[in-house]
């Protein structure tokens, strides 16, 4: 008890003081973060609304692939990318290893079977007669998957909150592709487990509140979008 | 070679054209369309029972169907794949289900306005004078999920006018309705697709609605064309026994039927519709015994065993509470001779030879 009322005193110090090793990883968090789900969202989207909507061979075992995916561990996603970024692998020339580049790459391939998954089944469970409806009032291709993406948005809000909060959250690929490199590659979760690693509880208890705050932040954000986007 | 059974009007541009149509599904043959058409200004009513390819025939006609073979064309201009979105953007189709976008009912008919490419500055004002003629104008800032199903209706068939189109599709749009909103919508309907001249396809298992609002009706079985003629004809005469059984006709052989009825036809299948048996409250007529009472739509239906056939009686609800009948219970009953319709032999397909003793 003594240790978690101590380390919550160094928490709040931190936090007041205005550490600036501590803003620097949070803001590295936001922008490492945002931009794997942004990547994933630019991939994830118009794969899962393909996958929704067109007819082919094979169809049903890329979904089931994809709902899959959602359960991919972050320590094979980040073996996988450091494998290749690796300096003797395929992808060794382009010096990614232990850098942000890294770990966005290793989190959107992460996040982006989720969204996809999610994407493809919001769309799918949108009533058939919908889908006719839009090509019957005489929409384009680009106007029906616009009004039919319209129709699944709230769930698609639900699929970027998914996203974002697999990477905001995963350690493994961070920590493997991006090595916790201070004032580079540092971010939350990574800094957390050194502290503990460390004995620095009220240090890794700051980082630990940060990261709640930034999640719930995001998703305080997101929620609005969604209520908003309900009563339009 | 023309089909005596299949009437359809003088091949000069018809609306709705549909030529050698084969719609598959599977590895099965869902629909076969020799040839339909529809004129324009004309609504046909699309009648037949549960499976026999109705909703595949208006999907098809409404280019939302791919087809095996054979062509659809709009007002003389086969719908090509690169066509499609163009040739659709004349018609409007009516599902079932509302199938309101979710936005507000204004925005839902300004959305299908600006698919239609009508300019910015007209889509508020079609779309409130639509919503008015339906009587809805009071509903455009609602949201679709806060309507009753009266009022999604009425909202997805002024989406439907407001565009102004060329045909109207209409796929059983007032289902699972109640009897007095669907009677005031088909009333609406009647008075908008006369005041509007819209040619329609009206896809119904309701044969009221066929008979109000349809100039021709088509009996689809088994996704081929059983009988198309101008709608009062259909409900009078029968062409087959097959239509003559979807219609609601007791279909039986003559010699079930005591000699006094059927003295005035020659074939020896006989249908006898509904409309043709009342009941009597004097014994001046034949004995008949009810097997079952049966009601659907405020309507009430008798099946009586007279001789050795099973007739069906239309009665009202009220009269059937009101003679306490039942299972079992004897009624005397008189046929209207002048109502049945003959063919030649049980077994026969009676392709145009349907006779009525109206003659």
């Amino acid at each position: 008890m003594e240790l978690i009322l101590e380390g919550l005193g160094e928490a709040w110090r931190l936090l007041t003081t205005g550490d600036g090793d501590i803003y620097g990883i949070t803001l590295r968090t936001a922008l490492i973060t945002g931009t794997s789900t942004f990547v994933a969202l630019l991939i994830g989207m118009p794969v899962g609304l393909g996958l929704a909507l067109a007819r082919f061979p094979g169809q049903r075992g890329l979904v089931a692939l994809a709902n899959a995916g959602t359960g991919t561990p972050p320590v094979v996603a980040g073996l996988l990318v450091a494998i290749l970024l690796w300096r003797s692998g395929p992808l060794g020339d382009l010096g990614l290893i232990y850098t942000p580049g890294a770990i966005v790459i290793a989190q959107a391939l992460i996040a982006t079977p989720i969204i996809i998954a999610i994407t493809a089944a919001a769309v799918m469970a949108l009533p058939p007669t919908l889908h006719l409806q839009v090509r019957a009032m005489g929409a384009n291709q680009r106007q029906y998957l616009w009004l039919i993406a319209r129709e699944a948005r709230l769930p698609l809000l639900v699929a970027v909150m998914a996203g974002f909060g697999a990477v905001v959250s995963e350690v493994g690929a961070s920590m493997m592709v991006g090595g916790n490199l201070s004032g580079e590659t540092r971010v939350l979760t990574t800094a957390a487990v050194l502290e503990v690693s460390r004995g620095n509880f009220g240090a890794a208890l700051a980082l630990g509140f940060i990261l709640l705050f930034f999640i719930i932040a995001i998703a305080a954000v997101l929620t609005t979008v969604q209520q908003r986007a309900r009563r339009r | 070679m023309s089909d005596p059974l299949i009437q359809n009007p003088p091949a000069e541009a018809p609306a709705l054209h549909l030529q050698g149509v084969r719609v598959r599904r599977g590895r099965r043959d869902v629909l076969e369309i020799p040839e339909l058409a529809v004129e324009a200004g004309e609504t046909l009513a699309v009648l037949g029972p549960n499976g026999a390819g109705k909703s595949t025939l208006l999907l098809t006609a409404a280019l939302l169907l791919p087809v095996a073979a054979g062509t659809v064309a709009l007002f003389d201009e086969p719908a090509t794949a690169r066509d499609q979105v163009r040739l659709r953007r004349q018609t409007s189709t009516v599902f079932q289900e509302p199938a309101l976008l979710d936005m507000t009912v204004r925005r839902n008919l300004e959305t299908a306005l600006s698919l239609h490419e009508v300019p910015r500055a007209e889509r508020r004002a079609r779309a409130e004078t639509w919503l008015a003629r339906l009587g809805v104008a009071h509903l455009a800032g609602a949201m679709p999920h806060t309507l009753s199903g009266g009022e999604a209706r009425r909202v997805s068939l002024a989406r439907a006018f407001a565009i102004g189109p060329r045909i109207l599709f209409l796929d059983e749009p007032f289902s699972a309705l109640d009897l007095e909103t669907r009677a005031e919508l088909v009333g609406d309907l009647r008075a908008l697709l006369r005041d509007e001249g819209t040619t329609a396809l009206l896809v119904t298992h309701d044969h009221s609605e066929a008979r109000l609002l349809a100039d021709r009706s088509l009996v689809l079985l088994d996704g081929a064309p059983a009988q198309l003629v101008p709608t009062a004809t259909l409900f009078a005469q029968p062409a087959t026994p097959e239509v003559a059984t979807f219609l609601g006709y007791a279909v039986v052989a003559r010699a079930d039927l005591p000699a006094t009825i059927t003295s005035m036809v020659d074939g020896h299948l006989v249908a006898v519709p509904p409309a043709a048996v009342g009941l009597l409250d004097d014994s001046a007529g034949y004995e008949a015994r009810v097997t079952a009472v049966q009601g659907a739509h405020g309507q009430g239906r008798l099946r009586l065993a007279l001789g050795d056939a099973i007739l069906t009686a239309a009665l009202g609800v009220d009269e059937i509470a009101a003679r306490q009948l039942q299972p079992g219970t004897v009624v005397t009953v008189e046929v209207d001779a002048s109502q049945l319709v003959s063919w030649p032999a049980a077994g026969a397909d009676g392709r145009g030879a349907g006779d009525t003793a109206r003659g």
